[in-house]
């Protein structure tokens, strides 16, 4: 990466005792759509509000396009914000709402209407110029603050959340949308959301959060089958975590030994350390193979076209196991029936545990 | 849906009553009465324009009504400009624990009489009165401050102060902060919000509270008589003498009606203007 257009050093915030982002690191090039992932309470929001200059860092630095931005008022930066409830103005029509950033920065009333039209009609709601934003529809009202925020042709766009409001076919829509304007547009989008498949679908990288701390930096696909941490591996996916000890060591594999039993996985580490064997849900298979366990099925999860299927081992582990729903008949998934699954070493994934 | 209507009926029952037996009869009888005669000092209830006759075509009840509202008018802006700072205070920069003991501290001026307030402002803007003698420490004074519009707009103030800064607090503390927040991540200093966001959103609480003031000093009689000196005077004092000189009542009760008159009309396009959402085309 050459000079990144954000960077984040050693960045803290604390309100009081609580440490809501505790040394972050974070480098964002210039053109990369970023999400920034966690549970409720994570920091990710102070982190992006830290961005925007609404809260300023307890310690650490924050610099945009390499200037020192921790003294920056939030109104003398360019950093506009998509927010989740829009925080549109209700008593501006759409265009007024959209004029406001240009407004602010002193530009004429025919430009701001001509480059304020142009990006309503861009985001296709130029008919709805000068209604008021109240009787928009949410997704036109997404639009608006879209409209909003990029009419001042920032280079960093930060977005809360902005899609949790909407209805899940709108949410589809949506982020193809935003994919195409961040394309188009070439600039920076730091995107916070608490929705993998929005990190997933749109993001180049993703940042996981977790109490305050960012627990991992990668892309959608290292982030889902190489978790570094439990908590990643918890909250990303529907992974198998088979806790246990390493016995013995390889050159590029070693054996855990786990409670449900003994079984090689890809992977370095020294005897006796603490590890866990990370399988993916959509990894794991119905049958007898490299690596076996029996489970009993608790539930299903239907949502489509993959079906979830959570599974109790002896021990009391939880298993899960994802399977294509027209091939469920085959496989006697019912609630109760006892079954065995297995996984192809390949496929296991070795987390060392954090000490 | 029957048994329904009956049963909020019976909850509306009582203010339905009260305001039919002590606004809407008296309104009656107030405009019946403004058609009254009196003869011999005697009033006679006859259907005759002689007192509406009459008090319009005084110059005296002109230049009393425009007096009255310029007076009102002027304590309704300026008791919201006073109070402006104070209530943006009391909703952004203080803490809502701060915010609560303030409106309860504002709450205690109207345990008083207003009649006892007022006759503490005599004592302070007196010829030989405190605010006279401090000034005159520096050798300046002594200036007349009671029986002139100072002492009525003083007195006016008194009276509406804390509740325009009570109204104006509760509808700044309402305002959503993330709008002010968004004005500012798009450019906005926070001194500029005020004119961008603050005012706008909170109009309708802001117009309410100016229109309260109005009428509250519309109606005053205190204020323009004890501090103002009736002079001149306002309509309130023009009732009062009306009534006092040959027990005028239907005179009086042309400027009850003229006055109620001014206040729809004022109130009516306050409020339409308070609550006017921004109109889609």
């Amino acid at each position: 990466m050459t000079e990144p257009l954000v960077s984040l050093d050693k960045v803290e915030k604390r309100f009081d005792d609580f440490v809501a982002v505790r040394e972050a690191n974070l480098e964002i090039g210039a053109g990369e759509f970023i999400a920034i992932m966690g549970p409720s309470g994570c920091g990710k929001t102070t982190t992006l509000r830290m961005l925007a200059g609404l809260d300023a860092p307890t310690s650490g630095e924050i610099r945009i396009a390499g200037k020192l931005m921790n003294e920056v008022a939030a109104h003398e930066r360019d950093t506009p914000m998509v927010w989740q409830s829009l925080a549109l103005f209700p008593f501006l029509n759409a265009r007024e709402n959209v004029e406001f950033g240009l407004k602010m920065r002193g530009i004429d009333s025919d430009e701001r209407e001509k480059r304020a039209m142009n990006w309503l009609d861009r985001m296709e709601i130029a008919e709805f110029a000068e209604r008021n934003v109240e009787t928009l529809s949410g997704g036109q009202r997404q639009r608006v603050a879209l409209a909003r925020a990029l009419v001042t042709e920032p280079k960093l766009l930060l977005l809360d959340e902005p899609l949790s409001a909407l209805d899940a076919h709108l949410v589809i829509r949506m982020q193809g949308v935003l994919t195409k304007l961040q394309k188009e547009l070439g600039i920076t989008f730091v995107y916070v959301t608490h929705s993998q498949s929005e990190a997933f679908a749109m993001a180049d990288r993703v940042v996981i959060m977790s109490k305050g701390e960012i627990a991992q930096v990668g892309t959608p696909r290292e982030v889902y089958r190489a978790p570094r941490t439990r908590f990643v591996a918890e909250f990303v996916g529907r992974n198998n975590i088979l806790p246990g000890s390493v016995t013995s060591s390889d050159a590029d594999q070693v054996t855990v030994e786990t409670g449900l039993g003994t079984f090689s996985v890809p992977g370095v580490a020294t005897i006796g350390t603490k590890a866990s064997i990370v399988v993916a849900g959509d990894m794991m298979q119905v049958g007898r193979g490299e690596n076996s366990v029996d489970a009993t099925v608790i539930s299903e999860e239907f949502v489509g076209s993959i079906v979830t299927a959570f599974l109790e081992a002896a021990d009391g582990t939880e298993l899960k196991v994802q399977v294509q729903e027209r091939a469920l008949a085959d496989l006697d998934l019912q609630p109760g029936s006892k079954v065995t699954l297995h996984w192809a070493t390949q496929d296991g994934h070795l987390l060392l545990e954090e000490t | 849906m029957r048994r329904l209507n009956l049963y909020a009926l019976t909850f509306r029952l009582p203010i339905i009553i009260w305001q039919t037996l002590f606004f809407i009869g008296p309104l009656i009888f107030v405009v019946a009465m403004s058609f009254f005669v009196v003869r011999n000092f005697q009033m006679v209830e006859t259907f005759e324009f002689d007192s509406w006759k009459r008090m319009l075509s005084r110059d005296f009840v002109w230049d009393a009504y425009v007096y009255t509202v310029l007076m009102a008018g002027s304590a309704a802006i300026l008791a919201s400009l006073i109070a402006f700072p104070a209530a943006y205070c009391l909703a952004f920069q203080t803490s809502a624990r701060t915010r609560q003991i303030a409106i309860l501290l504002l709450i205690i001026p109207f345990f008083t009489s207003y009649l006892v307030r007022t006759f503490s402002w005599y004592t302070i803007l007196a010829e030989a009165g405190v605010l006279n003698g401090a000034v005159g420490l520096v050798g300046l004074g002594p200036y007349t401050l009671l029986n002139t519009y100072v002492g009525t707009l003083i007195g006016y103030l008194t009276l509406v102060m804390p509740l325009v800064l009570i109204l104006q607090t509760v509808t700044m503390a309402n305002i959503d902060d993330r709008l002010i927040q968004a004005a500012r991540n798009l450019g906005c200093s926070p001194a500029r919000t005020i004119w961008t966001v603050i005012l706008p959103a909170g109009k309708t609480g802001f117009v309410i509270a100016a229109l309260f003031a109005f009428i509250l000093s519309f109606g005053d009689f205190v204020a323009p008589f004890y501090l103002g000196g009736s002079n001149p005077p306002t309509l309130p004092i023009l009732i009062i003498d009306t009534t006092k000189a040959g027990q005028q009542w239907p005179r009086a009760a042309v400027v009850a009606v003229i006055m109620m008159v001014t206040l729809f009309v004022i109130a009516f396009s306050a409020i339409m203007y308070a609550y006017r959402k921004r109109a889609s085309r």
